[in-house]
């Protein structure tokens, strides 16, 4: 079985990605309960703890959203059990509210939640960077810096969160849950107990969180006076410069400071809340020069400049604040050692990289339906007359739609935005408004959004792209998985709800979609076009080898038209001297461009 | 110590082969950390993965320091030479996915810039295709390529460990043509560099 080295025995050595090392870790520290909301980067976490949760003793699920999925581990932390819950730092936002009660009410079994934030936003809408949330809800942020620290740190942040009664945050970033490292186990201890008690703290109405708001300061000063206080950080090197770092930012200072071919004292923080403020207070007075390298914001810095000035301690300080290190984007060595080369006044210039490749922007896969579904919307709009439509669309595979051809996209801020925007558009705009969701955003935040609109009476058109799978993360279960879990019918929902106009296509059968959708951009009130044929990539993995086809340009009858590639676009497509071809190695079959509404010269055939 | 960064589109399996260097190199009981990157796309879209051997913290190769590049697409190469060390070594299947703005652009592969680039360094083209093709299988490419990249002797791993790393990744009932594609790989080096003095 895939994952299965995750089992393996306690002192065994593996190369594991940092996901698969935090898994291991819930495993050493005995959780029993686990829950999240896919998110890259920490979505394989889930992948495998799908598969594996059960052989674990974790009962695993993966929840409508991530609020839902903090709720569900509260509740086991609540009655003695150890819960993990786990997301990228953008699903933190969504899991707020209940994660500043979680920090108030305290816990009593182990509770740990993980973040992945991604700086550079390699695949989200930001960089927030987490331990400010942490610090703001004030619960403890751990920052590992490698996916051995990742594991160790969580088994650690159990002990500490039910040493304290209080929730622990780590932290972890794209260079520590997406790399791959040598991670050596440690034994897989006893799970808790469940052992529930009535518990006023958990009811927080005025009176109860008037009380707690007393305790939450008390479990920090708990923490900040324990044994836990520098147990996460390190200290070495000797120097009269002291670069303090933490989390991935770490992992390139010594790389930087040897390409520089000099010294400095290092002190990797594992604990930046609470900050061991005395022992770091200690190292900075010996310092002559304090520089501060991390990942995301001033976080750590500001903690300690502020220290600084109630000790009245003046040292001369690089960081974030002074600009000294850059604020935005990822570390690596090279920016790491620009930033030091200030330090030391001596030159840095790293050599640019090699320049000039076309940009290769990102895609839809070759016989994805969400290309179809957007050929024959713009084509039903162009149909109907309708030129500059505001077009709200979601996060999900769909949000490539921004790219040329289809230009739909015109508004994306977060889960489920595409639909509390139209009310917003349809209330102002002259313009239509057609909106764009998948089927797992719908069910995590678009359902609210829907009730609102149609409650409201705004008239837009929403397409709903049921592809019954979570696809950008790498294909999780939705809320339509079923067998073995209850499936949820979106058109129920949608018609549950009061919404009249509720159409349903399959988008392969262009010449049907064409006609359905110019019926529903004809409605005058709300109304909801379902889109569902299966992702090409789930499809794929069930399709046995005899079924799988192969489309080409046949040449004699292509007329150079470029419709194909102008407006229709598979992935599949090349142009070599003026002709269309179809890369054999990438069409998947699906036969959409062989219709007529893409070829109206029936050019594009199947290769016998 | 050595570096390498594998570099091609989404569906080739770029993070496979890596993945099979850098197990292959904990097998020997040698330190390896292992980096990727792509963004949105699940197909199609643009993968580098940096995979580093010995003593370093840093996953991520910095600037001008990797000892090879492994490209499995001839503009995605082109893509991460910036990485590469003035005398590294690129190992090349020549395969060509056109990005989808050139196409609707109705624009060639952009062959020059590519001839122009590569120009600076020394290439090891592998028709990994072609020989996998004529192996019978066309999914054994990729250890067409492992071939070639051990047999530069830059990785420093031992042939035996390479093939467990195989063992573990890749389906069993490929495992004939599997070694055969690795020892066609390995004649490529050789033979380039006989053919070159
Ligand atoms: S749509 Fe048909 S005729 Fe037009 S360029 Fe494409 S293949 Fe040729
Ligand atoms: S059949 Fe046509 S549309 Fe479908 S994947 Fe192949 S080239 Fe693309």
């Amino acid at each position: 079985m895939p994952y299965d080295v995750l089992l393996g025995q306690e002192g065994k050595k593996e190369f594991l990605l940092g996901n698969e090392a935090v898994v291991r870790g819930i495993y050493e520290a005995g959780v029993s309960v686990a829950s999240t909301y896919p998110g890259t980067p920490s979505s394989e976490i889930g992948d495998i703890l799908y598969v594996l949760g059960n052989r674990m003793g974790i009962k695993f699920e993966f929840a409508t959203n991530e609020k839902v999925a903090l709720e569900i581990g509260a509740a086991a932390a609540s009655g003695g059990l150890r819960s993990f819950v786990f997301m990228k730092h953008v699903g933190l936002n969504v899991a707020m509210d209940s994660f500043v009660s979680l920090a108030e009410s305290g816990v009593r079994g182990g509770m740990v939640v993980l973040s992945a934030d991604d700086p550079s936003m390699h695949s989200s809408q930001s960089e927030q960077d987490n331990r400010y949330i942490g610090k703001f809800v004030k619960s403890v942020v751990l920052e590992p810096s490698n996916p051995q620290e990742l594991k160790d740190f969580i088994v650690a942040a159990f002990d500490l969160s039910e040493f304290a009664g209080h929730p622990v945050l780590v932290r972890s970033t794209t260079r520590i849950s997406h790399v791959r490292a040598v991670v050596k186990f440690g034994k897989p201890r006893e799970k808790n107990e469940w052992n529930y008690r009535k518990n006023p703290s958990l009811v927080l109405i005025p009176e109860n969180a008037y009380k707690a708001q007393e305790s939450l300061w008390q479990r920090i000063v708990k923490v900040s006076k324990s044994k836990y206080a520098n147990y996460f950080n390190r200290t070495y090197g000797s120097s009269d410069t002291l670069i303090i770092t933490s989390g991935s930012a770490y992992n390139y200072v010594e790389e930087a400071l040897s390409k520089l071919m000099k010294e400095a004292r290092i002190l990797k923080v594992g604990m930046s809340f609470p900050l061991d403020t005395e022992g770091i207070m200690q190292e900075v007075r010996k310092a002559e020069k304090v520089v501060f390298v991390e990942e995301g914001g001033p976080f750590i810095e500001e903690q300690v400049l502020a220290e600084c000035a109630l000790q009245s301690v003046s040292k001369k300080f690089y960081g974030k604040s002074n600009g000294m290190v850059p604020y935005s984007y990822e570390m690596d060595v090279d920016r790491v050692a620009s930033s030091l080369s200030r330090v030391f006044e001596v030159d840095y210039e790293p050599v640019q990289s090699a320049g000039g490749a076309p940009n290769r922007e990102p895609v839809l896969c070759p016989g994805c339906p969400h290309r179809a579904t957007y050929y024959v919307a713009t084509l039903a709009m162009r149909q109907k007359g309708i030129r500059s439509p505001i077009a709200p669309t979601d996060i999900g595979c769909y949000t490539l739609g921004f790219y040329d051809p289809y230009r739909l996209g015109d508004f994306c801020y977060s889960m489920g935005s595409s639909i509390g925007s139209s009310s917003g558009f349809s209330m102002v705009a002259k313009e239509k408004v057609i909106s764009f969701i998948g089927d797992s955003t719908f069910f995590h935040a678009g359902i609210p959004a829907l009730v609102n609109a149609y409650h409201n009476n705004h008239n837009f058109l929403l397409v709903i792209m049921d592809n019954s799978t979570t696809a950008m993360t790498g294909g999780q279960p939705t809320p339509e998985t079923s067998p073995p879990f209850n499936r949820v019918d979106i058109e129920s929902v949608v018609r549950g709800i009061g919404i009249k106009d509720v159409f349903i296509i399959d988008p392969y059968d262009l010449k049907d979609s064409l006609e359905t959708f110019k019926k529903a951009l004809s409605s005058e009130r709300l109304s909801v076009v379902i889109s569902r044929r299966e992702c090409a990539l789930e499809a794929d993995r069930k399709k046995p080898l005899s079924e799988l086809k192969v489309f080409q340009v046949n040449q004699d009858k292509c007329t150079r038209c470029y419709n194909c590639i102008r407006n229709f676009s598979c992935a599949a497509f090349y142009t070599e001297e003026g002709r269309v071809k179809i890369d054999p190695e990438l069409c998947d079959g699906c036969s959409v461009c062989s219709e007529p509404l893409v070829c109206p010269f029936n050019a594009i055939e199947v290769v016998e | 110590m050595v570096s390498i960064v594998f570099a091609g589109v989404g569906g080739q399996g770029v993070i496979t082969v890596a993945m099979i260097i850098g197990k292959a190199a904990v097998m020997e009981e040698r330190n390896a950390l292992m980096t990727e990157l792509h963004g949105m796309a699940q197909r199609g879209g643009r993968i580098s993965v940096d995979v580093r051997i010995g003593d370093y913290r840093s996953a991520i190769i910095p600037i001008r320091s990797a000892d090879l590049l492994v490209g499995f697409e001839e503009l995605e190469a082109v893509r991460n030479l910036g990485k590469l060390r003035k005398d590294g070594i690129v190992i090349l299947n020549r395969r060509r996915v056109h990005p989808v703005s050139m196409t609707i652009r109705k624009m060639d592969y952009p062959d020059d810039l590519i001839r122009e680039q590569l120009e600076k360094f020394q290439v090891i083209d592998v028709d990994a295709d072609g020989i996998a093709f004529k192996l019978g299988n066309k999914r054994v490419a990729n250890t067409v390529m492992i071939g070639a990249l051990h047999s530069t002797g830059v990785l420093g791993l031992r042939e035996e460990s390479i093939i467990r790393a195989i063992q573990g990744s890749l389906p069993d009932k490929l495992w004939e043509v599997n070694m055969k594609a690795l020892e066609e790989g390995k004649k490529i080096v050789p033979l380039q560099a006989a053919r070159t003095k």
